[in-house]
């Protein structure tokens, strides 16, 4: 059955028969009404108003809806759509509707003294909120960034500093910090080009508008910088991936850990005279494994999201490796073409569970690959849009098909993997899908125009770290020297 | 009927000759005025870069960010910067006017820093300073060829630790890949122009007093003991065990600005002053197997991938040309040289264009070095 919407059609406006289908059972149209007639210059709008009418969905509020057309979101009128594509008006179209994707919307940008290398959220949505249990305070939302200076920052909501780490004299990172997380709201892990990870313990005072980060345990054993690492709070278990290719695990436990290896404590190598302990120096300790299952420059590791025991890492060497942190064992090997810079896990509840990992490449793109031994195409898809490096990913908090990406291009980009196109030669064929968002960085708005033109893309706002929360939104930071937060809130609705 | 274009070697197109790179991706940004030399360090993590402002700079070769600083001279700039082989120390030398400058950047790892103190301070011990040392050809010498010193209290402090100086101003460093020679080259040196050095003993000899022509740049054969000098017109190879020429290759070129050894040892790639970039199969002809014109100006640099088929020129009309080259060990059969790519897009100023340039030791990435900044250049 065919219904005619809205003012009878002029005779000049040529009407289209669509096909609207769906993958989310909550929101099946009632049998029969799945076909309709709609003027030829619909646009997204406009279908998914129609959508929401009384006749189809018959929603208590509406929802924005976008649609899909062999895998590309409509972007244009369905008519321009045809033309473009060379289609003929008078078949029938095969419409998709997903909830639709609300652009980010930026909210705030917090200052800092140098580059900032990495982000990450707590909040009773994110991670380490979660794994505090009660301890986390609802309505303390806090941001942790990590700096060139050597420094960690501790942000509210407003954008005001709550701590900043002991800096190198007192404790602290003597060189550039690269990454930082919360293991729980008062315990947090960083690392960085000194070749240590450190576990700080974060106290607020009564009235939450100050607090300390105290350094607690110093762990030695990489040989290089480290790049990344990623934390377990219920296990206190830390990841970490270094220059040399090495990944280290670690405990939080003091007593736990084992000794710290004393050729690569500060002063080992120099003078008695000169050896000289730093008086707040935390206690120092090893790791429970060092291994170096790469060729090149270890860039991301992380836990799998449902299992502690298993690590994933990406590397320069172009491979992803599944660690089993039990044995220290490599189980499967992933290679891809390029080198890769970053990496997320996205839960998969479908195909059999497990993960799909992605990975971002200095070739601008992002792999999508699936970690599971023998499984039949270990590429599933590529996120092509960057213009230059991809440096950090986050899965979305809200849903299993779409992800955040940060670049050396100045841009953060969403990507949602419902849409995809068949790839061209050029791009070695498979699934392409493109960004269905572009965040730029609110710093260099107005600057754009004055700066000389550049064969760099991103120059000078160079994007090192993502993070994406609930409650946050998407928090990232660069170059620029600035935190900003993008509105990400029910960005992409969940199915 | 013959079509002649059937006749011409079929090359491949660049598309099926990746990776290379193609596009600019990272600026170094923060020297003053011109950088004339960059260098990536053995284990691909750092970028060195030295320049008019008289400082040696060392970045993050992925993030862009710099990372340590020296100042060596407020007068001369720096003119070439070029790390020690090998991963075990981090070492860079420099030249500046007469001096060469031996320093340790900081990256806080103090193990790393005290390999690197050993070997510059080894030489300490034999305190020759080459007054009793005879030449290459035994005979006996009355001015030492160079003085090897600490740099003074103020650069010892930042990182700088020694420092050997010659005759004449330095416009070449290069190292043997095992790290304990290094050659220099001073064009304006008449005999002494040429010197091989032996950080270990802080010994510098002049093996050649002789050369036809102006000493431009030297260089070690990557691994047999042949030697390669560079004048205007014509590179020599000697043999340094039998201290005998072995061959002198002539380019055609009438300015020969650089020129780089092929890894495999059996070719060689020239670029020149006068435009044209010369391919030399060492065990062919002593004229080149390939003459390639792609710049309208100068070829400052030339420079061999040392693990992926790739080598690239720089010059001063602003652009670099990258080639993939296929060396085959077939006698019979000469090398594959196709170009994939030129990169545009650095500024000229007074002429100026791309001084310097440098690989990555494992991926297909180069650095070069132009007006005020360093540009990457990735797949
Ligand atoms: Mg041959």
């Amino acid at each position: 059955m065919d219904t005619e919407m809205g003012q009878p059609a002029l005779a000049e406006v040529q009407q289209i028969r669509v096909n609207f289908t769906t993958t989310s059972p909550d929101l099946q149209l009632p049998e029969g009404r799945t076909q309709l007639l709609v003027p030829a210059d619909i646009k997204r709008y406009g279908l998914s108003r129609v959508l929401n009418s009384e006749s189809m969905l018959n929603t208590s509020s509406p929802i924005p809806f976008d649609f899909l057309i062999n895998g590309s979101f409509l972007r244009t009128s369905l008519e321009d759509y045809l033309k473009a594509n060379g289609l003929s008006a008078e078949s029938t179209v095969t419409l998709q509707y997903v909830r639709s994707l609300i652009p980010p919307v930026f909210q705030a940008s917090f200052e800092h003294d140098d580059w900032v290398s990495g982000v990450d959220v707590l909040s009773d949505t994110a991670r380490a909120g979660v794994w505090s249990g009660d301890k986390f305070v609802t309505g303390q939302d806090r941001i942790l960034s990590a700096s060139y200076d050597g420094l960690l920052r501790i942000w509210n909501k407003s954008g005001n500093v709550i701590a900043t780490s002991a800096s190198s004299s007192l404790g602290g990172h003597s060189a550039s910090v690269k990454s930082a997380k919360f293991l729980s709201a008062s315990q947090v892990a960083s690392a960085g080009l000194d070749r240590t990870v450190r576990i700080w313990k974060y106290a607020e005072a009564d009235d939450h508008l100050s607090g300390t980060l105290k350094p607690t345990l110093e762990l030695y054993g990489h040989k290089a910088g480290i790049e990344s690492l990623d934390v377990h709070g219920p296990t206190g278990r830390v990841l970490s991936a270094a220059s040399d290719g090495t990944i280290g695990l670690w405990t939080t436990s003091k007593s736990s850990a084992p000794a710290a290896p004393a050729a690569l404590l500060p002063g080992a190598n120099a003078s008695a005279s000169k050896k000289r302990k730093i008086a707040s120096s935390a206690p120092q300790r090893g790791p429970l494994s060092l291994t170096q299952p790469h060729t090149s420059a270890a860039s991301a590791v992380l836990f799998d999201p449902a299992d502690a025991t298993i690590a994933y890492s990406a590397s320069q060497d172009h491979t992803i490796r599944t660690i089993d942190l039990t044995t220290s064992k490599v189980e499967n090997v992933i290679t891809t073409s390029h080198p890769l810079l970053s990496l997320c896990a996205l839960r998969r509840s479908g195909g059999g569970g497990g993960v799909l990992l992605a990975a971002g490449t200095s070739a601008r793109h992002i792999t999508l690959a699936d970690p599971r031994v023998g499984a039949a195409a270990t590429s599933v898809m590529t996120l092509r849009g960057h213009k230059n490096m991809v440096t950090s990913l986050c899965a979305s908090p809200d849903n299993e098909h779409s992800l955040v990406s940060a670049s050396h291009d100045g841009t953060c980009r969403i990507w949602d993997l419902r849409g995809a196109r068949a790839g061209t030669r050029a791009e070695g064929g498979g699934a392409v899908s493109e960004s269905v968002y572009v965040i730029e960085r609110e710093s260099q708005k107005g600057a754009q125009k004055s700066k000389s033109k550049s064969d760099v893309p991103g120059r000078g706002a160079k994007v090192f770290g993502v993070a994406w929360d609930r409650s946050w939104g998407i928090v990232s930071g660069g170059e620029d020297r600035m935190v900003q937060v993008n509105r990400g809130r029910d960005l992409l609705a969940a199915d | 009927n013959i079509d002649p274009a059937s006749l011409l070697p079929k090359l491949p197109r660049p598309e099926e000759l990746r990776p290379f790179p193609t596009i600019a991706s990272i600026e170094y940004a923060g020297h003053e005025g011109r950088v004339r030399s960059v260098a990536i360090d053995p284990s691909g993590q750092w970028l060195a870069s030295g320049g008019d402002d008289g400082t040696v700079r060392v970045w993050g070769l992925a993030d862009g960010k710099q990372q340590w600083k020296v100042k060596l001279s407020s007068e001369d700039p720096v003119d070439v910067v070029r790390w020690r082989p090998g991963q075990e120390t981090s070492i860079i030398s420099a030249a500046v006017a007469e001096d060469i400058f031996f320093m340790i950047p900081s990256f806080g790892n103090p193990e790393l820093e005290q390999t690197s103190r050993d070997i510059l301070d080894a030489g300490f011990g034999y305190a020759t300073n080459g007054k009793q040392l005879t030449t290459a050809n035994g005979a006996a010498r009355k001015d030492p060829p160079a003085k090897w010193t600490r740099p003074g209290a103020r650069l010892e402090d930042e990182g700088v630790l020694l420092k050997a100086t010659v005759r004449s101003p330095i416009k070449s460093i290069n190292w043997h890949r095992r790290g304990d020679f290094f050659c220099t080259v001073s064009p304006s040196g008449q005999r002494s122009s040429v010197a091989i050095h032996t950080l270990s003993k802080h010994l510098t000899q002049i093996p050649f007093r002789k050369l036809p022509g102006l000493a431009q740049t030297a260089s070690f054969h990557p691994s047999r003991p042949l030697f390669f000098v560079a004048t205007q017109r014509s590179i020599r190879c000697y043999d340094l065990q039998k201290q005998e020429l072995v061959k002198t290759l002539q380019p055609g070129a009438r300015w020969i600005s650089s020129f780089d050894v092929h890894p495999g040892g059996d070719n060689l790639v020239v670029g020149s002053y006068d435009r044209r970039l010369l391919w030399h199969d060492l065990e062919m002809s002593n004229r080149p197997y390939k003459t390639m014109r792609f710049h309208p100006q100068a070829i400052r640099a030339v420079k061999f991938h040392r693990t992926h088929p790739l080598f690239a020129d720089c010059s001063d009309d602003g652009t670099l040309q990258i080639f993939h080259s296929k060396v085959v060990s077939d006698l019979m059969e000469g090398p594959t040289i196709v170009p994939v790519k030129m990169l545009k897009g650095h500024k000229v100023v007074n002429r100026l264009g791309v001084t310097d340039i440098d690989w990555h030791p494992q991926h297909p990435w180069c650095r070069v070095a132009s007006i005020a900044k360093k540009t990457k250049n990735t797949d």
